[in-house]
């Protein structure tokens, strides 16, 4: 049998004001982050209505990640804050059906931390790819047997 | 006298006295029973204000009549426990202008399935004979026999009818209004203990958390949900999904090219279509689990007979942990409405927040 790589699919939902910002720092420092992410700049982290991850996750992603700004640091005043909520409930609600709540992730990096955007983003990856490809893509599905 | 005789008698007097203009409350059809909006006291016979069947959220009802205007007649609702909470939690999402409205509410031996009912018809005098003795009727729904809170609480809705526990059904009042209201009719507050008839429920309630959740993940939720026909029903019938548009109703949301149907086929070694439909339980979940009342209504209005209430009532029960909060019973404001600052950091980041 020929041993395929897995190498994942992360949608990255990246907030205008901060997250993208720091995408665009660490790519002018050259800072390397791997080509898995797939980055997609929404306006605020509360934009993201908490269906678009899950359905993210159906649709092929392996994992989901939401940028927004340090509580007290939203664009929007508040923005954040809900946008945390919002991820609780997907977790929750993922976790409580059996899935790997870990599948999608909240991260707060603002427009000066383009190192620890390559970082978080490398880390994720790395942590994604020993994890093995996503259960819930195949959600409705006839495949997904577990390939190594 | 019955329960319903006697909630008859005290509607004609509260029309006489003139308390109320209006009465909404279930009247028999002939195979179920409907809500039932009167206003005139000689209609009062027409009405069964403890219906064995529960085949709409009265709460939704009153959403409808007041979704434009606030209610201009006095109105009287009759709503179950749940729907009484329903109300309480649609007025907090603006969706219920409460003014003008008076609630009662009474000691639920709960109900029927509606498609049931149909075919073997039974009483609500038979139900509270069960419930007077102490045990739950075997002909109720799944979701009345786990009620959490099968009796009136104090400050959701405004009077309370006490049947368990007692020689004579007593009335109480929930609110100031509703004392007001029982002053005006000149009937003296009663009082009962309904601690029994709650603790039966709740019991069942936690065997029933334990063994009937959905587990498993893919292989479970596709299981659990293998005979769903994507009609949403149960999101129709969902007094908390009110929104005007729903997004899995939009099925331009799911329109693609036919080259990522094929790839999607190809990734996952073959597709099932329609491809939304999983997600949209699991969507839903995410839009009003918080909520989550417990009528149980989705399960009652599934075609295909999937036990609907174990997936929304039992993570809906998770997800209320997590914020510690309980639909419709307090003035908490729904999670979904509300954030603190400081909060939920086990969320973040990858393990918790750490970093």
């Amino acid at each position: 049998m020929t041993e395929k790589k897995f190498d994942p699919v992360i949608v990255g939902f990246f907030c205008n004001w901060c997250t993208s910002a720091a995408a665009d720092l660490a790519g002018t420092s050259r800072l390397h982050y791997p080509a898995s992410i797939k980055p997609i700049r929404v306006m605020c982290s509360s934009t993201v209505d908490p269906v678009y991850l899950v359905r993210a996750l159906q649709e092929g992603a392996d994992a989901t990640i939401l940028g927004g700004c340090h509580p007290g640091d939203c664009h929007y005043i508040t923005g954040n804050y809900k946008a945390r909520r919002r991820v609780a409930i997907v977790k929750t609600v993922l976790k409580s059906l059996g899935f790997e709540d870990t599948r999608v992730l909240l991260e707060w990096i603002s427009g000066s931390e383009g190192p620890k955007f390559a970082r978080v983003m490398n880390d994720y990856t790395d942590y994604i790819k020993k994890c093995g490809p996503s259960e819930f893509k195949y959600l409705d599905s006839l495949g997904g047997e577990k390939v190594d | 006298m019955t329960e319903n005789e006697m909630l008859k008698k005290f509607i004609k007097d509260a029309f006489e006295k003139g308390l109320i203009e209006a009465v909404m409350a279930p009247s028999a059809t002939q195979d179920s029973y409907t809500y039932a909006l009167i206003t005139k006291k000689e209609d009062v016979d027409k009405i069964t204000p403890i219906a064995p069947v529960m085949q709409w959220n009265g709460a939704d009802m009153i959403r409808r009549i007041t979704k434009l205007k606030k209610s201009e007649r006095k109105l009287l609702a009759i709503l179950r426990p749940c729907e009484s909470r329903t109300y309480k939690e649609l007025v907090k999402f603006n969706q219920i202008n409460p003014e003008n409205i008076i609630v009662l509410t009474y000691d639920c031996p709960g109900t029927v399935h509606a498609r049931n009912y149909k075919y073997e018809p039974t009483s609500s005098e038979k139900l509270i004979e069960d419930m007077k003795s102490g045990k739950i009727s075997k002909k109720v729904r799944e979701s009345c026999r786990v009620c959490e809170y099968p009796t009136p609480i104090k400050g959701v809705g405004d009077i309370g009818l006490g049947i368990v526990n007692t020689n004579e059904p007593v009335f109480f009042s929930l609110s100031d209004r509703g004392k007001e209201f029982l002053a005006g009719m000149e009937i003296s507050e009663g009082e009962r203990d309904d601690s029994t008839w709650v603790k039966i429920h709740r019991e069942n309630r936690e065997k029933w958390l334990k063994e009937e959740r959905i587990t498993g993940g893919r292989k479970g939720l596709e299981e659990f949900l293998s005979s769903c026909l994507n009609c949403h029903n149960c999101k129709d019938m969902c007094p908390i999904c009110f929104c005007k548009e729903c997004f899995f109703e939009d099925h331009s949301v799911f329109d693609y090219e036919s080259n990522k149907f094929y790839n999607w086929a190809d990734d996952k070694d073959g597709i099932r279509l329609p491809t939304d439909k999983s997600l949209f339980h699991v969507g839903r979940l995410i839009h009003m689990g918080t909520s989550c009342i417990g009528c149980g209504l989705c399960q009652q209005a599934c075609p295909m007979d999937i036990p609907l209430y174990r997936l929304f009532g039992i993570v809906g029960d998770d997800l209320q942990k997590v914020f510690n909060y309980k639909p419709g019973v307090n003035d908490d404001i729904p999670p979904v409405m509300d954030f603190r600052e400081d909060e939920l950091h086990e969320f973040e980041g990858l393990f918790g927040g750490e970093e």
